[in-house]
């Protein structure tokens, strides 16, 4: 059962953590992922080629600290911003905005997920 | 009988600008070098032969040389320049700038440009490069009169580099450091370099990256045949190469108030680079961390010396090429009295550019980035 603007998607506790599920919302499939005991869920059609980016790998994203002139650049992963990357070529997106992490101006749909009454939902 | 084209300058259409040259050469001789170099260089300079002979096509003696003659074989001369087989004197600087009407200059060394392909030792480019700099600014240079020189850095030895920094700060008559692309090995984005640039930046001078179109053949793939090969992908290799390198090693983030300048590769490989730049990045970010932007964005934050300018090329694509890098990005630079030289009418006479724009690349420019 669906409550009114919401999509039903699974029951709460039947997400793992780092588990996702694809769903169609008004007609197009989006990915929901449960990460961290985080919901997010993205549209899944890459913007580069129409790729099927919410079935690509989840990662971390990799960020660089210029500490001084002549030293390495520390490089290391950003712990509570989960991305996805399309399996097709690699354009990644945050999971959390959709911004592409090349360009910000290139921002995949994102979609606010709910729980109620155990039930995880998309508010489509 | 009509007089040669190097002196006749379009008088009317350069009257309407003043025009600062932002990579001139000067023909400077090892053996005039060789007397401010220290032992055992200097002997060994002054033992090696090179004699007045300056920058005659043989001096691959010492520096390797591409394929080639630079002259096609005859078919280029010049009027107001020793170019290419004898050294020049510094009265006669004057003389090449009126020639091609320019009114205030900044030299790069001529031999340098060979000798960054010098991957053997580190030593003797350091060598060179610290006597260049006492003879320039003894002998040559001449900031009341509008002759500013770029202190060549020996960027594979920091030690000496770092010398030379110190050396110039505040002098008047060095407008810049001089990095020499061709060669450059690890490419100049490597953190090694940091220090270099970190001094040109407290020092406020521009970090100046001028390819040389010898060594294509010598470092990266021998077996070319023509100079018509190797000097156009030379230049477009040396170039691309290390702005790539700077840009996604994040020199510019590092050193934000570090301009940054290249010289001679034309401008329409600009564009090229940029979309090409741009199509990894949106799926390889990761690999440039530091970056807060597209790399493109950085690629067109550089300033780039006109020469030599595709004036050839379709008048819309050249007029886009334009627009992308942006007015406020290039200089004017003649590379005289190489073989392939601009005068300044190459950019005061395109069809697409406004007065001011053309104000702007023949000297507004490089007076804000040279401090001038």
């Amino acid at each position: 059962m669906s409550a009114t603007g919401l999509i039903e998607v699974k029951p709460d506790a039947a997400f793992d953590d780092g588990e996702r599920e694809l769903v169609s919302v008004d007609g197009v499939e989006v990915g929901v992922f449960s990460i961290d005991g985080e919901y997010y869920a993205i549209r899944n059609r890459c913007l580069h080629d129409c790729g099927p980016v919410a079935t690509g790998a989840v990662g971390r994203k990799l960020v660089g600290e210029f500490l001084e002139p002549g030293k390495r650049v520390e490089k290391g992963y950003a712990e509570d911003e989960p991305i996805i990357s399309c399996p097709w070529h690699g354009w990644s997106y945050e999971l959390e905005s959709g911004e592409q992490l090349a360009d910000e101006d290139l921002v995949l749909p994102t979609y606010d997920v709910v729980v109620e009454d155990g039930i995880v939902y998309i508010d489509g | 009988m009509l007089e040669s084209d190097e002196t006749q300058p379009r008088q009317e259409t350069l009257d309407q600008y003043h025009v600062i040259d932002g990579d001139c050469h000067y023909m400077e001789s090892f053996h005039d070098v060789a007397e401010y170099m220290d032992e055992p260089w200097k002997t060994k300079f002054e033992g090696s032969n090179f004699d007045e002979k300056g920058a005659k096509q043989n001096l691959s003696s010492f520096f390797p040389f591409s394929t080639g003659d630079r002259q096609a074989h005859g078919k280029i001369t010049r009027e107001h320049s020793s170019y290419p087989d004898a050294p020049e004197s510094p009265e006669r600087i004057r003389d090449g700038m009126e020639s091609i009407g320019v009114d205030e200059t900044l030299l790069i060394s001529h031999l340098i440009l060979a000798g960054a392909g010098t991957i053997a030792d580190d030593d003797r480019e350091s060598a060179f490069s610290k006597a260049y700099v006492e003879y320039m600014l003894e002998e040559v240079l001449d900031p009341d009169d509008g002759i500013y020189g770029l202190a060549p850095i020996p960027y594979g030895d920091l030690d000496a580099s770092l010398e030379i920094l110190d050396r110039i700060e505040g002098e008047e008559a060095y407008a810049g450091a001089c990095f020499v692309t061709a060669g450059a090995t690890p490419p100049l984005g490597n953190r090694k370099y940091d220090p270099l640039y970190e001094r040109c930046e407290d020092l406020g001078l521009p970090a100046v990256f001028h390819t040389g179109g010898a060594g294509l053949d010598e470092y990266v793939r021998a077996g070319y045949q023509e100079m018509i090969e190797t000097h156009t992908l030379g230049f477009l290799e040396s170039n691309m190469s290390q702005i790539v390198s700077l840009v996604c090693q994040g020199v510019p983030e590092k050193f934000p108030d570090l301009d940054i300048v290249f010289m001679e590769s034309g401008i329409t490989y600009i564009p090229g680079l940029i979309a090409r730049l741009d199509e990894e990045y949106l799926k390889r970010p990761e690999e440039a961390p530091l970056l807060e932007k597209k790399p493109g964005e950085y690629i067109t934050d550089i300033y780039y010396g006109t020469q030599p300018l595709e004036i050839s090329a379709d008048t819309a694509y050249l007029k886009q090429c334009f627009e992308i890098v942006g007015a406020d990005s290039l200089l004017y630079a003649s590379d005289y009295p190489h073989w392939d030289y601009d005068r300044p009418t190459t950019v005061a006479e395109l069809p697409f550019l406004s007065t001011d724009e053309k104000k702007q690349i023949l000297s507004g420019n490089a007076r804000e980035v040279f401090d001038l």
